[in-house]
């Protein structure tokens, strides 16, 4: 004789409890993000069409607008000044990349300036910020 | 007609649904993990040569070099000869094709606009130059 079961047992997944895991996660990310907010210095950026990514965590910023004003991680320096705050920067970081938002109507003195600081510091690697290129837009 | 009678029955308290909380939770979870993965940083990278050392100072013969000029006035030449942007990207892959040890040197004015040096160098990469080299006119 086979005995029937009374009733059935359905098998389930509890799932109240995915909206606190969910909250706790996402507190978890709200508190860790960081978002740098950076003032830097009001530049144009020239427009290319070769452009390519770049990492933003190994970056250094160096902001140069029209007049010649140099601002690097949000510190207005000179010229002379860029080679020393250059190389404390390296020493924390060797693989540093330093990104040059400069205003397309700079005189490339300047740049060509800190460029030399840069090499004294040994910070080689440089970038270029550059804007996408839109057809029709002379650079 | 009893006073129990006109007790008002227990009323049913109107409910909040929670069911997509979780769903908002996961949302706002999803944006802040792919927030700060977002990379808007696009150049032009390039290594600089470093500290001028006689080991690392390397001799190119003078027929593997092509000057690009960017005058003061932001006009250019290619090997001493004027030439329109437009035309530079096709002369350096002809200058290539001749010669694939060619050291495109880019030669920029100090008053003259880091705009039309970018513009240049956006070209430089554009025609595939491998070995590129800035250099400032000495005023």
């Amino acid at each position: 004789m086979a005995f029937k079961r009374a009733t059935k047992v359905g098998a389930f997944i509890p799932t109240s409890s995915m909206g606190d895991i969910a909250f706790l996660l996402l507190i978890f990310f709200i508190v860790t993000v960081v978002f740098t907010e950076e003032t830097g210095l009001v530049v144009s950026l020239p427009r290319a069409e070769a452009g390519e990514e770049g990492l933003r965590d190994m970056i250094s910023n160096v902001y140069i607008n029209e007049k010649g004003m140099i601002s690097i991680d949000d510190m207005i320096v000179r010229t002379e000044q860029v080679a020393g705050v250059m190389a404390a920067k390296v020493a924390e970081n060797p693989f540093m990349i330093v990104a040059f938002k400069t205003d397309k109507e700079t005189p490339y003195g300047v740049v060509s300036d800190v460029m030399e600081g840069l090499k004294e510091a040994n910070a080689v690697k440089v970038f270029f910020n550059t804007d996408l290129n839109l057809p029709g837009v002379a650079y | 007609m009893g006073v129990l009678s006109k007790r008002k029955k227990r009323r049913d308290v109107g409910e909040i649904p929670t069911a997509s909380t979780s769903d908002v939770a996961f949302l706002l979870l999803i944006f802040f993990i792919v927030m700060p993965m977002k990379s808007d940083e696009i150049g032009l990278s390039m290594v600089l040569p470093g500290k001028a050392t006689a080991e690392s100072t390397v001799r190119v013969r003078q027929s593997n070099v092509a000057t690009i000029r960017v005058l003061a006035n932001n006009a250019l030449t290619f090997e001493d000869t004027p030439v329109a942007l437009s035309r530079l990207q096709q002369m350096i892959r002809e200058r290539l094709a001749g010669n694939d040890q060619t050291v495109v040197v880019l030669e920029t004015h100090p008053d003259a606009d880091y705009g039309m040096m970018i513009a240049c160098l956006d070209e430089v990469k554009l025609a595939d130059a491998r070995k590129v080299s800035l250099k400032t006119t000495k005023p």
